[in-house]
């Protein structure tokens, strides 16, 4: 079929086939797995709520303000990629970046339909749209999606979402193909800088193979054949370029066009094994070793300088990360001083300040919180919306939906220093256990003289 | 007379103009912008002819669709006084000191009293209700001159103080600058001073302020300087001082006393409206 690379057999493809039904099912099954927060929260494990601004991931909770951890996640993620790049050369495009993913899932329905007569560009649209589903489902609850996008209740960013993705999986998938990573993909530039000589790709061996010839013409002496032969290891048969998805020919050397997908490798390894040639005449090896005219391949070098500089990033940035994570905080508190005006003298000569304190609470169980300023810090503390004019050392305060919204009234009394400016801290304890959740530092406010 | 024809070369129609031989290329504007251009003219015709758009010698002609700016305000105003109402009414339904332990109906008094203090008390007493020293009265501490309580509340921003309407608060202090003597006056502010120190309350009495305070001032303010609330008198023992705690600010507020006023917004503000801003501002961390 035109535009259809034919299909390979081996070792490659097989790890190909393998790793994308465990990336696809990743994919679209992982939504629907179930973590139980109580009543109030949703139950989907991971679940990225829009509307609420929050991400889920299984027991964690991140708002907007914990996205230093996500850097940590983005940064270590990036660098295991360029780690596993100077390692092991294009892995990823080869393997499992979602292009070449979706794009052989394509080519494996063009082929599937071929002999069938079923109309391919139906299962491919069903793919397509199945796939915007399939993301939709990350940013709300997926079990009930599906009927909730037929029973016309879902929220208009699922339909968004379920026809651009599909659209999109259908123009990069089905339409370009393997133009994205020839023309619009910014990756490969990338690891041009990142590989060297000693990294692997995808070589052909040109100095057994060469010169090329149909398979009648004798053999070179010195690969085991006759004298005065001339072909080398290559029959040209051109398998290797008849299974390669971006329609390149490896054996004119290694080129911006080859992800390294080892399907060629596959195609070479059968002939080879056919006309009872040892395999390997396409393969995956370092640029220094297919110079060195070596029967034996390389392995990667996991413990090269460069390879071991990303991996140390890598660990660096997520363990920096993993460390944010164990150490979330609880909850969150603001104390705004309200500066309108800066402060308000009682008739006894007190000094009051007005703060708005917002607290939310990331864990589900914190209902009653205790407020307290800290050790050597003079002043009552007190609600607005209390009745109680005085106010007291601690107060106590309830959430309400896991949040509070409320003026709190700090008062220095008459004889205390409260001339200036001076810090204070509100310590926020748990009121079960008296466990210290959260400090909020802010200024308290008084009149010059 | 001009000759159209067609340029050999490109193969293009020519103006016909020729200047010493040389012929002009026509380049006529693209029908796509010539379209564009009457669609743009039938657009504001029919603009035109809908929304208002001519005046007349007395006001505007409104147009098909009679719309207006001011309309659509009267509307809008109308949608937001209909969501309101079920909550005015649940105002209005229970008592004035109740209202707070309904939190929901605490919240929307707390939303609504804000934006009315906001558009008639803050010009004078400030947006966080802190008043200006030597002018207006600060709402948010616990002193009151007339009552923080929120029916005392009510009733000084319903009528006002020593203004015009009827019920307003009524007071005056008197310009004791007339009566007393200089010294006599600086007594009574020493003595007046002395109000607030605890530790000097049996020793002030022998001062020589002591009498003229109890003859010309106990009547309104109280025999210690208590305040008296029925006549805006302020209390004199305290640390707060509107018109300045000094010695000079108090023989000059003795000597010719200045009085604020409040206007009346009974016009203004309805019974419901009243009510959020008496509790907004009772809320405000001084209330009774
Ligand atoms: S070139 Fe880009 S799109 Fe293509 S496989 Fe590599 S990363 Fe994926
Ligand atoms: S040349 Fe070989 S390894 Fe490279 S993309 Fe084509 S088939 Fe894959």
């Amino acid at each position: 079929m035109k535009g259809v690379p034919a299909t390979a057999s081996g070792r490659y493809r097989r790890i190909k086939t393998g790793l994308a039904c465990l990336l696809l099912g990743w994919f679209f099954l992982v939504p629907f797995l179930r973590w139980d927060r109580g009543p109030d929260l949703p139950g989907q494990a991971i679940l990225f709520d829009l509307p609420g601004r929050r991400l889920f991931l299984f027991g964690w909770e991140f708002w907007p303000q914990d996205l230093p951890i996500a850097v940590g996640l983005l940064v270590g993620a990036a660098s295991l990629l360029f780690y596993a790049t100077a390692l092991a050369g294009r892995v990823w495009c080869g393997f499992a970046c979602p292009q070449t993913v979706w794009t052989d899932l394509f080519f494996a329905v063009d082929r599937f339909c071929e002999h069938r007569r079923i109309p391919p560009v139906l299962v491919k649209i069903a793919i397509a749209l199945l796939t915007g589903f399939g993301f939709a489902c990350w940013f709300t609850d997926a079990p009930t999606l599906a009927g909730r996008l037929l029973g016309g209740s879902a929220a208009p960013g699922s339909y968004g979402a379920v026809l651009i993705i599909g659209g999109l999986t259908w123009l990069l998938g089905v339409y370009a193909k393997q133009r994205v990573c020839l023309h619009m993909c910014p990756w490969p530039r990338f690891q041009a800088a990142l590989l060297d000589r000693d990294s692997q790709v995808v070589t052909y061996q040109a100095w057994r193979g060469e010169s090329r010839g149909r398979k009648r013409i004798p053999l070179r002496e010195d690969l085991g054949g006759e004298p005065g032969g001339t072909r080398g290891d290559c029959i040209d048969c051109t398998r290797c370029v008849a299974v390669c998805p971006t329609l390149i020919d490896i054996r004119d050397g290694l080129q911006m066009g080859c992800i390294g997908c080892g399907l060629c490798v596959d195609a070479c390894d059968t002939v080879m094994d056919k006309i009872g040639r040892p395999k390997g005449l396409i393969r995956f090896d370092s640029e220094t070793n297919a110079n060195a005219k070596s029967w034996t391949k390389t392995l990667p070098r996991p413990f090269a300088a460069k390879p071991m500089l990303f991996l140390s990033v890598a660990v660096l940035a997520l363990g920096a990360a993993l460390f944010a994570m164990l150490t979330l905080s609880p909850l969150r508190a603001d104390l705004d001083p309200q500066r309108n005006p800066l402060f308000v003298r009682l008739s006894d000569g007190g000094i009051r300040n007005d703060f708005l304190l917002h607290i939310q609470a990331r864990q589900p169980g914190l209902s009653t919180l205790r407020l307290r300023l800290a050790e050597g810090e003079a002043g009552l503390l007190r609600l607005a919306s209390s009745g109680d004019h005085i106010g007291a050392e601690t107060v106590d305060v309830t959430l309400d939906q896991r949040e509070l919204r409320e003026r709190l009234l700090i008062t220095r009394p008459a004889g205390a220093d409260a001339k200036g400016r001076s810090p204070l801290h509100l310590l926020v304890q748990d009121a079960r256990d008296g466990r210290l959740l959260g400090t909020v530092e802010t200024q308290f406010w008084g009149p010059e003289s | 007379m001009a000759q159209r024809e067609r340029d050999a070369l490109t193969g293009r129609l020519t103006t016909g103009h020729e200047w010493d031989g040389i012929k002009e290329l026509s380049t006529p504007i693209p029908t796509w912008w010539i379209t564009t251009f009457l669609i743009s003219i039938m657009v504001a015709l029919i603009y035109l002819w809908l929304m208002p758009s001519f005046a007349t010698t007395k006001s505007l002609e409104p147009g098909l669709l009679g719309w207006s700016s001011r309309g659509e305000l009267r509307e809008e105003q109308a949608i937001a006084a209909a969501a309101q109402a079920p909550w005015r009414q649940r105002l209005m339904a229970v008592p004035l000191e109740e209202v707070s332990k309904d939190e929901e109906l605490r919240r929307f008094v707390q939303a609504g009293g804000r934006a009315l203090f906001n558009e008639n008390c803050a010009p004078c007493h400030g947006v966080g209700g802190g008043g200006q020293q030597g002018q207006f009265p600060a709402l948010l501490d616990d002193d009151w001159l007339w009552g923080g309580k929120p029916a005392d509340i009510i009733q000084t921003v319903r009528h006002g103080i020593r203004n015009t309407d009827e019920e307003s608060r009524q007071s005056a202090m008197p310009v004791f600058g007339d009566s007393l003597s200089k010294e006599q006056i600086a007594n009574v502010a020493d003595y007046v001073l002395t109000l607030a120190d605890k530790s000097k309350a049996d020793s002030r009495a022998a001062l020589p302020g002591a009498a003229l305070f109890k003859d010309n001032c106990a009547g309104c303010h109280g025999e210690n300087g208590e305040g008296g609330r029925d006549f805006g008198a302020p209390r004199l023992n305290d640390a707060i001082w509107l018109y300045g705690g000094s010695r000079d600010a108090i023989i000059h507020q003795i000597t010719s006393p200045r009085m604020g006023s409040m206007p009346s917004f009974a016009s203004r503000l309805n019974e419901e409206s009243l009510r959020m801003l008496a509790l907004y501002v009772h809320g405000l961390g001084g209330g009774e």
